[in-house]
């Protein structure tokens, strides 16, 4: 079962793991943190291939896949 | 709960509580490069058996250079502006076994640091510089810096920058550099090889990484992104383009410094004794 946990505390919304997701498995979404960013949701996880480029290109450490 | 797993390298509570989130804006390049540098450091400990006691992060003045002492779980250094480098070989000289990570900005490592950047080339030293190059100088408010592109805009320049662009790899290559690569933070795989390749190179290294500022260049992270894919080709294919060439410009390992200073400081207590 893959997970993808995005942490509500350090991320910051930019969505650049929205836009390198190969599969579209990340989408934008209208959840807001505490400091008002719009954060992004894991809406398809059974097409996930744990490929990890989200978790490479965060720039704040702050989205986790279920490693393989 | 699931954590990220460069976490492991990073202190995320202080003496003054929480340290994450990272200071920088959204979408900061500078947090991208920190992250591919913790996959290649994370790669070298698990595959090469290089300990986590063994690296030691320089760094100076700017956004980026805020990243390492703050944050990260390794033994670091956090120098005056542009004077990383000296900083480096000082460590060097005291532990030559050490693996010694420069993280500079393009203000502290071309415009204020031009200097001691060109002379820890010239010498060879066994560092490894990762220099993130967002074009201008973030931290101040965006003004106009010598690696900035000709025709920006920027609140220093507002009708386009009439000066050419420092570019960094030929300098570092000219100055000595033993490995010199370019590439963007929309390579991500080749910029983690990069950096195992510039860790691994006994001698000076240089990888400069080209960087997007969301709040100065007002667009998206992933506009700016897309735009550096845009603006860049392969070296192989550069020869007749204007766009900026990345790939591995140089490689050629050469003699070392602090082994050439080791053999003098043998050769003195010789003559002495």
């Amino acid at each position: 079962m893959i997970e993808i946990v995005i942490n509500p505390d350090y991320c910051k919304g930019c969505n650049i793991c929205v836009a390198f997701c190969p599969r579209k498995v990340l989408q934008t979404s209208n959840n807001i943190n505490s400091k008002g960013y719009m954060l992004p949701e894991a809406v398809n996880l059974d097409v996930c291939t744990q490929c990890m480029l989200c978790e490479i290109v965060c720039p704040d450490l702050a989205i986790a896949v279920t490693p393989k | 709960m699931l954590k990220h797993p460069m976490l492991k390298y990073i202190r995320e509570e202080g003496p003054a509580g929480k340290r994450l989130p990272f200071i920088l804006c959204p979408g900061c390049g500078a947090g991208q490069v920190l992250n591919y540098t913790l996959h290649a450091v994370d790669d070298l400990i698990n595959q090469s058996g290089v300990k986590k006691e063994d690296f030691v992060f320089i760094s100076g003045i700017g956004c980026s250079s805020r990243l390492t002492s703050h944050y990260l779980n390794f033994d670091s250094g956090w120098t005056l502006h542009g004077r990383a480098l000296p900083v480096a070989t000082g460590v060097l000289l005291a532990n030559p076994k050490l693996k010694i990570i420069v993280f500079t900005g393009d203000g502290d490592a071309a415009a204020i640091g031009g200097n001691h950047f060109i002379h820890a080339f010239r010498r060879n030293i066994d560092i490894t510089v990762i220099c993130v190059n967002n074009g201008l100088y973030g931290m101040t408010g965006g003004q106009v810096a010598p690696t900035t592109q000709l025709f920006t805009i920027t609140p220093t320049t507002p009708y386009g920058n009439t000066e050419d662009a420092f570019d960094l790899c030929k300098l570092a290559t000219t100055a000595g550099a033993s490995y010199v690569s370019r590439w963007t933070t929309a390579h991500p795989f080749q910029t983690i090889k990069a950096i195992k390749k510039g860790i691994a190179n006994k001698g000076a290294s240089f990888i400069e990484i080209l960087s997007q500022c969301p709040v100065h260049e007002h667009k998206t992270p992933v506009e700016l992104i897309n735009a550096l894919k845009g603006i860049t080709v392969s070296i192989d294919k550069s020869m007749n383009s204007n766009k900026i060439p990345v790939g591995e410009f140089h490689f050629a390992p050469r003699p070392e410094w602090t082994e050439r200073y080791e053999s003098i400081i043998e050769k003195a207590n010789e003559s002495i004794s």
